[in-house]
């Protein structure tokens, strides 16, 4: 039996309470001011409805855990399971086959061992099933009745509804924070563990990487984790290239957008640049990959560069750059809105032309929120995985010519963590350090960037 | 119909106006309005909120071209130059025409650079010495100078909302414009910083043409010998100040001006 049957009781139960709630509280009215409620009808119902539902919410989450460890402790102790031959795996796979026949999932069983079982199973979740629905209407009962007994007409159930409303919302935001904290927490845990086996000064200032992922755990060789041709890597592909292409770009699109377009013109564009946006980067890695790199390499063989790779730091840097164009040109487009018009028209008034109030005035007013537009746009493009992996190389190259193969901190994570790998080895171990790195830098950028964002707002308002 | 006292056609106009028509899309907001601006004196656009002033007044330098739905009627002459003419540029009508705004818009950069801004643009400054003669005498002019003359590098938005008024004037005199216009300059400021705005425009008229839209009648009294009463986008009465205040020949505008209405 599913929680879904419970929680539909539950909600069929809390109608019931919700209706009768709003009967009682309607006779609570009265044409006497001094004497009336001190809340709607509407408040009391929701008062009762949350008193059955939230209860048997609660209750369902801790059924749907002890459950079918009851169920299989009564199978286990059934008389058909003492014969039960087999041991470990074996045994596992018995009471597996056997679960998933008495639940309807399977046609039938595989291993004749697991048939006998079957209706043990059967009997055991038939019981807990009903135990389950009696005590969810028991509790939502109870529920009702205390929360309905204590509707009264001077009773507060609007502060009552308001304040259980407002702890679910609290509820619902620190879902996302204490995710957060959970990944950090779970990255710090691993990164002190291969902060145990390769030191941080190794790691962080080590120029040659080369993780032994066959290699023995005990026998680490410390000078095969120096990261930096990694981190340089990424900044070349993500802060330099890609910027490269994406800030030109972005920026005349967002003068041109904001300044010059005519307002249908804009209509049409503006949404088909934040299309780019919703592009899936995979498919965008598959362009870097199967078009881009190609052409770049016969193109830079065509001039001579015959070391020319097909997996080069350009043409993933090039692909995610316009990946990165939307973001850019968003958030100039908005920060030279914000700037007042007054200013705008003060300098017109002057006699500057078109061009020149652009780049005299809006824009280094605009700037703080350009710069900080960019700083997003960065912390985007080197967390960004799916178009290096597809185009950037695994080889991890210290060199400043755009047409090698270079790799990132995230196309090493993924292939650190991808595959068989023992979870204890250095190696494995090392991705998190990787992606520790990579997460305090990005967290860095959106902290500075966002503050920026905020102290240019307040400058204008 | 509009009243226009004895002895205001002036020959030596330095903006005269026929027939002027303001749209805004469908919406009629100045109506067949022609007016003569003195050279010599201050002239003074009063008249109750939403009445057209302000948008008459920004057909001058041509500040309604930059509103797309804005479409401008009439002729509009600067010293007997079609305004709207083929051989008028805007860049240049502007250099000619300066203009005040309502609230102060200093641009985010430093006092010097704010005045700078416009000799810079139309080139009216070989060197820097130059430049640093034209800010000098445009900050003094505004009567500014002793106030910034020591912090010229601070930002002009740091400066109190009367001082960064008077840095908008001297950022419009710095480009040795024939005519001011002044779109209620001093109704976002505290009395002493009007006080001060309006000794200003005094101490400017003469040297400028100077046209102000205000909607106090004392302002209007205090610092102009020209006013024109405008109603629903049309002027309903022009005449000598003195004569509007203490003896005006409409209705409409001895209504307003003893305060029956507005």
């Amino acid at each position: 039996m599913s929680p879904i049957t419970l929680i539909l009781i539950a909600l069929g139960l809390g109608l019931v309470g919700w209706l009768a709630g709003r009967a009682k509280a309607w006779g609570f009215q009265s044409s006497d001011a001094a004497e009336r409620p001190a809340s709607r009808p509407i408040y009391h119902a929701w008062y009762v409805a949350l008193w059955v539902v939230l209860p048997v919410l609660a209750f369902v989450a801790a059924w749907s855990v002890i459950a079918p460890n009851l169920v299989m402790q009564t199978v286990l102790a059934s008389p058909e399971a003492q014969n039960l031959s087999g041991f470990g795996f074996e045994r596992d796979a018995f009471l597996g086959e056997a679960r998933a026949v008495a639940l309807g999932q399977a046609p039938g069983v595989f291993n004749n061992e697991a048939e006998p079982l079957i209706a043990p199973f059967r009997e055991a979740f038939a019981r807990y099933n009903t135990i389950g629905i009696i005590v969810t209407v028991l509790i939502a009962l109870v529920g009702g009745a205390f929360a309905f007994l204590r509707l009264a007409p001077q009773f507060g159930a609007r502060t009552r509804v308001e304040r259980t409303v407002l702890t679910i919302l609290l509820l619902a935001s620190l879902v996302a924070i204490l995710t957060t904290l959970g990944i950090f927490a779970s990255l710090v845990f691993e990164t002190v563990r291969f902060f145990g086996m390769v030191s941080p000064i190794d790691f962080l200032f080590g120029t040659m990487w080369g993780p032994d992922t066959m290699g023995s755990p005990d026998a680490v060789d410390p000078s095969r984790y120096g990261a930096v041709p990694l981190f340089w890597g990424t900044i070349f592909i993500g802060a330099i290239i890609a910027m490269v292409v994406a800030i030109p770009l972005g920026l005349m699109s967002a003068i041109y957008l904001t300044q010059y377009a005519d307002p249908r013109v804009r209509a049409w564009i503006k949404p088909l640049l934040e299309l780019l946006a919703g592009v899936p980067t995979v498919v965008y890695g598959y362009f870097a990959a199967l078009t881009l790199a190609p052409m770049i390499r016969n193109a830079a063989v065509a001039l001579g560069a015959t070391n020319a790779s097909t997996e080069s730091a350009l043409a993933a840097g090039i692909v995610m750059g316009v990946m990165i164009i939307p973001f850019v040109s968003s958030m100039a487009d908005d920060s030279m809105a914000a700037v007042p018009g007054a200013m705008r028209d003060g300098s017109l008034a002057m006699g500057a032309t078109k061009s020149e109030t652009i780049r005299r005035v809006l824009f280094p007013a605009a700037l703080p929120g350009i710069v900080a537009g960019i700083m997003l746009a960065v912390s985007r493009a080197i967390g960004e995985t799916m178009i290096v992996v597809m185009a950037a190389s695994q080889a991890a190259n210290l060199t400043a010519n755009p047409l090698e193969p270079i790799s990132t901190v995230t196309v090493q994570i993924v292939n650190l963590l991808t595959g068989e790998q023992s979870t204890d080895h250095p190696a494995t171990l090392s991705a998190y350090a990787l992606g520790f790195v990579l997460f305090m830098v990005t967290l860095g950028l959106n902290f500075i960037a966002l503050r920026v964002v905020k102290r240019f707002r307040e400058a204008y308002e | 119909m509009t009243v226009i006292h004895p002895n205001m056609a002036d020959e030596s106009a330095k903006i005269r106006a026929r027939d002027v028509c303001v749209y805004y899309g469908e919406k009629k907001a100045i109506d067949e309005v022609s007016i003569d601006i003195s050279p010599n004196y201050v002239t003074a656009f009063i008249g109750p909120s939403g009445c057209g002033k302000s948008t008459f007044l920004r057909c001058f330098n041509r500040m309604n071209d930059t509103i797309s739905a804005a479409k401008v009627t009439g002729l509009i002459e600067l010293d007997g130059e079609d305004i709207h003419g083929s051989r008028m540029d805007v860049v240049q009508l502007r250099a000619r025409v300066g203009m005040v705004f309502q609230k102060p818009n200093p641009f985010p950069k430093s006092i010097y650079e704010n005045i700078a801004y416009g000799p810079r643009i139309h080139g009216l400054a070989e060197k820097k010495a130059d430049l640093d003669v034209i800010v000098e005498r445009s900050l003094t002019r505004a009567g500014l100078w002793d106030e910034v003359k020591d912090r010229l590098d601070d930002s002009g938005t740091a400066l109190s909302g009367g001082q960064q008024q008077r840095l908008c004037i001297a950022r419009a005199i710095a480009v040795d414009p024939e005519v001011i216009l002044m779109d209620e300059p001093a109704s976002a400021l505290d009395p002493i910083a009007t006080a001060k705005i309006e000794e200003l425009i005094d101490e400017l008229s003469g040297r400028y043409a100077i046209v102000i839209v205000t909607h106090s009648m004392q302002q209007a009294a205090r610092v102009s010998q020209r006013t024109a009463f405008f109603h629903l986008g049309k002027m309903v009465e022009y005449g000598p100040t003195s004569e509007i205040f203490t003896n005006p020949i409409e209705e409409r505008t001895k209504d307003y001006i003893t305060g029956r209405y507005g």
